[in-house]
């Protein structure tokens, strides 16, 4: 089980992140990959939401997040059997249709690799120490959590 | 000497708050630390004092009434938004 977790300023490479997963060892059969990007939050709302968004800043708390983004690898690796698992999360100030965060998962097999990656991120959304402020054309705020993402998470709870 | 940390939108509300601070008893747990800051930052105690807000000390999560000793790190944590 090879893993690796990155908080970074800088961009990363979807490519070069797939291949060092698909070189892990050749027992590999299936590797999920999830990139998340900055969205524009009330663009969709077009006119009636008015603003848009210029930025995102990121922060988070320096060695408590990869702590806690480890463990939470950990239990991904306790519940499936995987061969390797690697997050990245991007910090700082991060631009509309930005890469923010990269969660690749390589397994023998795709249920395992699936349900790994869907499994991090939701709990690296409401676990990890890492908050979001969104800089508007008429103003900057920080976002609060959503209920969608802790009704995602807690769906992993109850299999404990 | 504690060091604090606010993180989200506690930390703007924290921008006077000097985050380096001599220890004393009165210091002696996270519940403690916020009855301090209201004396001179209530609305600062007000935001920590919400139910959503969880205390970590030497990047732990802990209850907020767990032992504070001198050179320890506290920082207060607001709903997480990542990913």
């Amino acid at each position: 089980m090879k893993t690796s977790v990155s908080i970074q300023c800088a961009d990363f490479d979807l490519g070069e992140e797939y291949q060092r997963l698909r070189k892990l060892t050749l027992s590999v059969g299936a590797i999920v990959t999830f990139t998340g990007l900055v969205r524009d939050i009330e663009s969709i709302a077009g006119a009636a939401g008015g603003r848009s968004l210029k930025a995102l800043f990121l922060q988070h708390y320096p060695k408590m997040t990869e702590r806690l983004l480890s463990e939470i690898i950990e239990q991904a690796q306790s519940r499936w059997s995987i061969t390797g698992i690697s997050v990245i999360h991007r910090v700082g100030r991060l631009l509309p249709n930005d890469q923010i965060v990269f969660v690749g998962v390589a397994a023998e097999h795709r249920d395992n690799a699936f349900s790994a990656a869907e499994f991090i991120m939701d709990y690296l959304k409401t676990r990890a120490t890492l908050w979001k402020k969104a800089e508007w054309s008429d103003e900057a705020q920080w976002l609060g959590i959503k209920q969608s993402d802790l009704d995602a998470a807690s769906r992993w709870d109850s299999d404990d | 000497m504690l060091e604090l940390h606010f993180f989200g939108r506690l930390g703007d509300l924290s921008g006077e708050i000097d985050t380096s601070i001599d220890y004393g008893d009165f210091l002696s747990t996270p519940s403690a630390i916020v009855d301090w800051i209201a004396l001179e930052h209530p609305a600062l105690a007000k935001e920590l004092l919400q139910p959503q807000v969880l205390v970590a000390v030497n990047r732990v999560v802990v209850d907020w009434n767990k032992a504070v000793v001198d050179g320890d790190e506290v920082a207060f944590l607001p709903p997480v938004t990542g990913g």
